[in-house]
C-alpha cells in the first residue's frame, strides 16, 4: 500500500496538463469530426467503440450488463482497485484501510484533493451517502445490494476517515469496493430517485464524464480535466489522453464487425468465432481475457415440477457437449465450464460432474419417468418435457449457443423453446419466476457471488430449496482464513454442481477489437475496459 | 402498393378516355402461353414453391434444424446448394423447410383479408345506406394507417408468433379488398339481370348467391393474387424484425435477419433467402397480372 | 372551391380522430396495462400502492371514461408518458422526427428523380428493347423486400468497397445508402404510375395536333404529354407517403439509424403501449396531412377536378 500526497504532486501536475490539454485543443481542431484519431503527439482524439446493447439505465450502482458497463466505468472512481493478474487489492480513493479480525469492520482513509465533476469534495460523508442509497434501489440494484447484504451502519469517524460495520463477518467486502457497483458518486447525485439516477446519469470523480446518453443509441464521454487521483496500476499520472468516447449501440454482430474492418469505429466489443478470420485479415487487434465469477449457465428454476426432479437437472447438465459448443460458436480460447466458477475467479476448482455424457442423460430421463413420445420429445403423465429458456441479445454468442443446446437436448427428448427478451426486463424476468430457465453469466472477481446468487437467505432467483449449501456459503463469507475459505469455496461448487441447480456451460471469454490505430486499451480485473492510458493515431 | 391500384390512378386521373381495346384474333391456350416464357417460369417456380411448402421432402433429405457444427459457413457448393450457416445446418435445406412458415403465413394474411374485406364490401355495396357509409368511412381511417404500422400495433397487442403475424398482416390489408368487393358489388347490382331476377320476384339472398356474388368476384380474385406476392414481403418484415417464430424455425425473414451477424463473412445467408423471396413474390405478380386482364384482353 | 376545401379538411379531421380511436381499441385489447409495465420491476410498492397508482392514472375507470379522458388529453399533445424511455412520447417521437424526415425526404427525391427518368425514358425511346428493358425494372424493385435490399447495399457498398458507412446518422456520407434503398421502391413505384399515364396520355388527340403543327417529338413530350400525365403522378406521391413512414422502420433498424422507425421498432420489442399509439397517430397524421395537401394542390393544377367532385360521389 503506497500513500500519496497528492497535493505535492497537482500542481505542476496540472500545470502540464494545462499545457497538454492546450495543444491537444489545437491538434484536435485540425481532424475531422466523425473520424477516430488525430494527432501525432499520440493524446487527444476520439475514440469510438461499438457495443451490441444498452441496459437502458447509466447509474454504475445499478448497471450489470457488459457492454453498459463499459462506459459507466470510466465514470466513477472506487475506493479500492483490483490487480487482474494477482487478484491483490490496491488502494485508489481510499488511500489506506484497517479491517477488524472477525470481518466485520471494515475502515477506509480516503485520499485528499479527489473532487466530483461539480466541483463538490471527497469526504467520508459523500461515501456513507453512497452506501445508504443502496437498499433504496429498486430490482436493478441487485448487484450493489448483495455486497452491502447485512450491512449495519456506514459511520463518517472523521472528514476522511469512513467505517461501515456488518452484522455478519463479511470477507468479499473489500473486493467489492473496487467494482463498479460501489463507484463513488457525487451526494447530490447520488441522492436523486433511482428512476433519475437510470435515465440522467450521476456525478463521479472519474476520468472521464458523461456528456450524453441517448437510450438504445450511445453514450457520449468526455474527458474530466483536472484529474488527478488515479489508481496506481495506471501507467499515466493525472488525465486521461482521450478528449472523448463515443460508444455506439449497433446491436448486429455483422455490422460492428464490417464497421471495424472498414474502419467507421475504432474498436467494437463481443467479437464471436466467426468474426475472427476477417478482423485478423483486416490488421485488428484481437484481445481477450476470460470473465471471472460465475460462467454462463442454464439458471434452473427449481420451483418448476418439472425441474425438482434431481434427475432432470442432472440429464440436461449431461446431456450439453460443452466441447462442441466452445469449438463451433466461442472465440480462441474460451473453455468449456468446468464448474459453476470460471478459471479466473480467486479460489476456482474444477467440479467433475460436467461430462458429455448423453447415454447417461436418457437413461436418468428413463428412470425418471419420461418416456419418448411419438415426435422424439418425453411425455410423462400427459405433460411434455418442455422447457422455456429467457435470454437477452447481450452478447453475440447467445442465439448460436442456445440453438447449438436446443439441438442437443432435442437429441435426448427434451424441447426447449428459446424466448428473447429485452436486456432492460432482466431484473423483472428474475423476480417474476415466470422462465424454466435463464440463460446467462455474472461477472464478479471474488467466489461470494456464489452466496449472491444461489443462497437461500439472499433473493434466490432460482429458487433453490434450503440445504447444506447455504451454510456452506454463509461460512465461507464469514471465513478470515484464506486456506479455509478456499477449502469452502471448493465445496460449494461441489454442491453446485451435485445437484445440478443450474447448468454451467462455458466461461465468457470477452474477446474485444481493437484498430490498428488505438493503443493500451486494458482489461480490468473483471474483464471490463479501463480507458484512461488510452491513445488514438 | 398493387398494380391494380396503379392501373385505377393512371387511368382515373389521366385526361380523356383510355385507348379502346382492340380485339385481337382468338389465340389457343398454347400459343398464348408460348409467347409469354415469363408466365411459364412463374408459373413452374410458384407450383415449385407450393410443392416445397408440403412435400418439403421431395427438394431436401437433410434436416433443416440439426446441423453438423463442423461444417459452419461453408460457401454453397455441390454438397450444400446454398451453403451452411453457422451451426453446420443446410440452408437450402432451411429455405425449403421456410417455404412452409411462410406460406401458411400468407395463406392465413390473404384468407383473413379476402374472408373479412370481402364480407365487409359485400355489405356495404349490398345494402348500401348508412351502413355503406359509416363503412367506407371505417375502410378510409383504416387506409390511412400505413400498414405496417397497424401490423405492429397488432403484434404489440397480440404478441410474436408466425400466426398472430399473419393475421396482424391480413388485417391490415382487409382494407382494398373491402374496397374492390363493394366497387364490383355496385357494378353488378345495378345490372340489368339483376333487376330482371328482382322484378321475377326472387328473395335477396337468391338474387345475393347467384347472381351478385358469382360476378363480382373476379376482379377480387385478382386482387387475391396480388396481394399473395404483397404478404409474402410483409410477413417476411415482420419476422426479420424479430416478432416470428423464436429460433430455429426457418422462417425467410428470420433467415435474412440472421445472416446479417454475418454479413462480413458468409453473405449467402443474407442474400440467398431473400434471392428466394424475390423470384416468389415476382412470379405471383406475374401470374396476377396474367389473371387480371391479359388473357381477357386478347381474347 | 370553397367548399371542396372545407369538405377536405373535415375528411381530415375526421380520420385522424377516427385513427386515434382504432389504435385505443387495438391497444386495449392487451392483457396489461401501462401501470403494470410501469410497475413490474419494482419490489418496493405492494399491491396497495399499485391500485392506488391505477386510480390516480385513470385505469380503473370505465372503459368510455378513460377514451374521454385520454383524447382529451391527446387533443393538447399529451400523449402520456412512454414506459420504454422514461420521456413523454410527445418528446420521444418529436426528438425522432427530423432525422426520419431528413431520410424520407431524401428518399422521395432520389425516387422522383429516378422513377421520372426511367418513365420518361421509357415512353420516349424507340428503341424497342430498351422500353422493354427500362419497363421491366420496377416490377422487380417492388418484388424485392426493402430490409434486403438494404442489406445487399451494406454488403457490396459498404463492407467490400468501403464507400459508405454500414450505420448511423453521420452526415451526408451515411445518407446515401438508406436513401437508396428508401429510394428503389418508391422510384418504382413512381415509374409504373407515370409510364402508364404517358402511354395513355401519348395516345390522346392533342398530341396528334400537335405533332401536325409541326412541333418536335421532344418538346411534345416534355411540355404537353409529361405535365398532364405528372398528375396522377401526384396522386401516388399521397399514398407513398405512407409506404415510405412504414419502410424507414425497417430502413432504420438495419442501419441503426436514429428516427421514427427505430422508436417504433423499439416501442413494439418493449410493449410500450404510449409510445405505440403515439406512434400510430402520428403515421396517420402525416399520411392524411400529405394527402390534403395533394388534393389541394390537385385542383389548382387541373380545375376540372373541383367540378367533378361537386356533382357527386363517384362511386369507391
Amino acid at each position: 500500500m503506497r500513500p500519496h500526497a497528492p497535493s505535492r504532486i497537482t500542481r505542476p501536475a496540472t500545470a502540464l496538463t494545462a499545457l497538454l490539454t492546450a495543444g491537444v485543443v489545437l491538434f484536435s481542431g485540425c481532424s475531422s469530426s466523425d473520424s477516430s484519431g488525430s494527432s501525432g503527439a499520440g493524446s487527444g482524439g476520439t475514440l469510438t467503440f461499438a457495443v451490441g446493447s444498452d441496459m437502458g439505465c447509466v447509474d454504475p450502482q445499478q448497471v450489470g450488463s457488459n457492454d453498459t458497463i463499459y462506459s459507466v466505468r470510466q465514470i466513477v472512481d472506487s475506493l479500492t482497485d483490483q490487480d487482474p493478474d494477482t487478484g491483490e487489492i490496491v488502494p485508489w480513493l481510499a488511500e489506506k484501510w484497517e479491517i477488524s479480525p472477525d470481518s466485520t469492520t471494515f475502515t477506509f482513509h480516503l485520499r485528499k484533493g479527489v473532487t466530483f465533476s461539480d466541483g463538490s469534495a471527497l469526504t467520508a460523508q459523500v461515501v456513507k451517502d453512497n452506501f445508504d442509497a443502496v437498499p433504496r434501489l429498486g430490482a436493478l440494484g441487485v448487484l450493489a445490494k448483495g455486497y452491502l447484504n447485512g450491512v449495519k451502519a456506514t459511520t463518517v469517524v472523521d472528514p476522511l476517515t469512513v467505517r461501515v460495520t456488518f452484522e455478519q463477518p463479511n470477507a468479499q467486502f473489500l473486493q467489492a469496493t473496487s467494482t463498479h457497483s460501489l463507484g463513488i458518486a457525487s451526494s447530490a447525485s447520488v441522492k436523486k430517485t433511482p428512476e433519475r439516477k437510470c435515465a440522467e446519469g450521476i456525478v463521479g470523480s472519474g476520468p472521464f464524464v458523461l456528456s450524453k446518453y441517448v437510450p438504445s443509441q450511445s453514450i457520449t464521454l468526455a474527458k474530466r480535466t483536472g484529474y488527478a487521483w488515479g489508481s496506481p496500476r495506471w501507467s499515466k499520472d493525472g488525465e486521461a489522453y482521450l478528449d472523448k468516447i463515443v460508444f455506439k449501440v449497433v446491436p448486429e454482430s455483422g455490422v460492428r464487425t464490417g464497421s471495424l474492418q472498414s474502419g467507421q469505429v475504432d474498436a467494437i466489443g463481443s467479437v464471436g468465432k466467426a468474426d475472427e478470420a476477417a478482423l485478423e485479415a483486416a490488421g485488428v487487434n484481437l484481445i481477450h481475457r476470460a470473465n471471472p465469477g460465475v460462467v454462463f449457465n442454464l439458471g434452473l428454476n427449481n420451483a418448476n415440477p418439472i425441474l425438482r426432479d434431481l434427475k432432470v437437472r442432472q440429464a440436461i447438465q449431461v446431456a450439453v457437449d460443452r466441447q462442441q459448443i466452445v469449438d463451433t460458436i466461442f472465440p480462441t480460447g474460451t473453455k468449456a465450464a468446468t464448474s459453476i466458477l470460471s478459471h479466473t475467479t480467486p479460489h476456482y476448482t474444477a467440479a467433475p460432474g460436467l461430462d458429455y455424457d448423453q447415454a447417461k442423460a436418457k437413461s436418468l430421463l428413463d428412470a425418471a419417468g419420461w418416456r419418448p413420445g411419438g415426435d422424439g420429445i418425453r411425455v410423462k403423465g400427459g405433460t411434455k418435457l418442455r422447457l422455456n429458456v429467457f435470454w437477452f441479445a447481450n452478447a453475440a454468442t447467445n442465439q448460436p449457443t442456445l440453438e447449438l443446446i436446443q439441438q442437443q437436448l432435442k437429441a435426448v427428448g427434451i424441447d426447449v423453446v428459446l424466448q428473447q427478451r429485452q436486456i432492460a426486463q432482466f431484473a423483472e424476468i428474475l423476480q417474476g419466476g415466470k422462465f424454466d430457465a435463464l440463460w446467462g453469466n455474472l461477472t464478479r472477481a471474488d467466489p461470494d457471488i456464489l452466496r449472491t446468487q444461489y443462497s437461500t437467505k439472499g433473493l434466490n432467483s432460482y429458487r433453490l430449496p434450503v440445504g447444506p449449501l447455504d451454510d456452506v456459503l454463509s461460512r465461507q463469507a464469514a471465513a478470515a482464513d484464506d486456506a479455509q475459505r478456499k477449502q469452502l469455496v471448493a465445496q460449494a461448487q461441489q454442491l453446485i454442481t451435485e445437484n445440478a441447480y443450474v447448468v454451467p456451460v462455458v466461461e465468457l471469454e470477452t474477446e474485444l477489437g481493437v484498430g490498428k490505430n488505438v493503443k493500451d486499451l486494458d482489461f480490468d480485473a473483471s474483464s471490463r475496459i479501463q480507458l484512461h492510458d488510452t491513445r488514438i493515431g | 402498393m398493387n398494380e391494380l391500384l396503379v392501373e385505377d390512378v393512371a387511368r382515373g386521373a389521366a385526361l380523356g378516355p383510355a385507348p379502346e381495346l382492340q380485339p385481337g384474333p382468338r389465340t389457343g391456350v398454347a400459343r398464348f402461353f408460348l409467347r409469354r416464357p415469363g408466365l411459364v417460369v412463374s408459373i413452374v417456380f410458384v407450383v415449385l414453391v407450393a410443392l416445397a411448402a408440403f412435400w418439403p421432402g421431395l427438394f431436401t433429405n437433410r434436416d433443416p434444424l440439426t446441423g453438423v457444427p463442423e461444417d459452419l459457413f461453408q460457401a454453397p457448393s455441390s454438397a450444400h446448394w446454398f451453403g451452411t450457416d453457422e451451426l453446420g445446418r443446410d440452408l437450402f435445406s432451411r429455405v425449403v423447410h421456410g417455404a412452409h412458415l411462410s406460406l401458411k403465413a400468407t395463406l392465413i394474411a390473404v384468407a383473413v383479408a379476402f374472408v373479412s374485406g370481402g364480407l365487409l364490401g359485400l355489405l356495404a355495396g349490398f345494402v348500401g345506406g348508412w351502413l355503406d357509409d359509416v363503412l367506407m368511412r371505417v375502410i378510409d381511417v383504416v387506409l390511412s394507417i400505413p400498414a405496417l404500422f397497424l401490423s405492429l400495433a397488432l403484434v404489440t397487442a397480440l404478441g410474436y408468433g408466425t400466426v398472430k403475424v399473419a393475421v396482424a398482416v391480413g388485417i391490415a390489408s382487409v382494407a382494398s379488398f373491402a374496397r374492390v368487393m363493394r366497387a364490383e358489388v355496385l357494378r353488378v347490382r345495378q345490372s340489368v339481370f339483376v333487376e330482371a331476377a328482382r322484378a321475377c320476384g326472387a328473395r335477396w339472398y337468391s338474387v345475393l348467391g347467384r347472381h351478385v356474388l358469382p360476378n363480382a368476384l373476379g376482379p377480387v380474385l385478382v386482387l387475391a393474387t396480388l396481394e399473395f406476392g404483397l404478404a409474402i414481403l410483409s410477413v417476411s418484415s415482420l419476422s426479420f424484425l424479430g416478432y416470428g417464430a423464436p429460433p430455429p424455425a426457418p422462417e425467410w425473414g428470420t433467415l435474412i435477419s440472421g445472416g446479417r451477424n454475418y454479413l462480413a463473412n458468409a453473405w449467402w445467408l443474407t442474400a440467398l433467402p431473400g434471392l428466394t423471396i424475390v423470384a416468389t413474390v415476382l412470379a405471383t405478380n406475374r401470374i396476377a397480372r396474367a389473371l387480371d386482364g391479359e388473357w381477357v384482353k386478347q381474347r | 372551391m370553397r367548399r371542396y376545401v372545407i369538405r377536405r379538411l373535415a375528411q381530415a379531421i375526421g380520420v385522424l380522430w377516427a385513427a386515434y380511436t382504432l389504435s385505443f381499441l387495438i391497444l386495449v385489447l392487451l392483457p396489461g396495462d401501462a401501470v403494470s409495465a410501469m410497475t413490474a420491476g419494482d419490489t418496493e410498492l405492494d399491491q396497495a400502492q399499485i391500485d392506488e397508482l391505477r386510480h390516480r392514472y385513470g385505469y380503473d375507470d370505465p372503459l368510455p371514461v378513460q377514451y374521454l379522458d385520454h383524447l382529451g388529453r391527446a387533443l393538447q399533445g399529451d400523449f402520456g408518458d412512454s414506459a420504454s424511455t422514461g420521456r413523454t412520447v410527445t418528446a420521444t417521437l418529436g426528438d425522432a422526427l427530423p432525422q426520419t424526415l431528413l431520410l424520407t425526404g431524401t428518399g422521395l427525391a432520389l425516387g422522383v428523380l429516378a422513377g421520372g427518368s426511367l418513365a420518361l425514358l421509357a415512353t420516349y425511346t424507340g428503341l424497342r428493347w430498351l422500353r422493354q428493358l427500362l419497363l421491366s425494372l420496377p416490377p422487380l424493385a417492388v418484388s424485392m423486400p426493402v430490409f434486403w435490399v438494404a442489406l445487399m447495399l451494406v454488403e457490396i457498398f459498404s463492407f467490400r468497397a468501403g464507400w459508405f458507412p454500414a450505420f448511423g446518422n453521420d452526415g451526408l456520407r451515411g445518407l446515401v445508402l438508406p436513401a437508396v434503398a428508401l429510394a428503389i421502391p418508391t422510384g418504382a413505384m413512381i415509374a409504373q404510375v407515370l409510364s402508364k399515364s404517358l402511354f395513355i396520355a401519348l395516345d390522346q388527340a392533342y398530341v396528334e395536333t400537335a405533332r401536325a403543327k409541326g412541333a418536335g417529338r421532344r418538346h411534345i413530350h416534355l411540355r404537353h404529354v409529361l405535365r398532364n400525365a405528372s398528375l396522377p403522378a401526384l396522386t401516388v406521391v399521397g399514398l407513398l407517403a405512407g409506404q415510405l413512414m412504414a419502410n424507414s422502420v425497417v430502413i432504420e433498424t438495419v442501419f441503426s439509424r436514429n428516427g421514427l422507425g427505430r422508436v417504433t421498432a423499439s416501442a413494439v420489442t418493449a410493449q410500450d403501449l404510449p409510445l405505440v399509439q403515439g406512434v400510430v397517430v402520428f403515421g396517420a397524421a402525416i399520411f392524411v396531412l400529405v394527402n390534403l395537401v395533394v388534393d389541394l394542390i390537385y385542383p389548382l393544377l387541373d380545375p376540372r377536378i373541383v367540378v367533378a367532385s361537386s356533382k357527386g360521389a363517384a362511386a369507391a
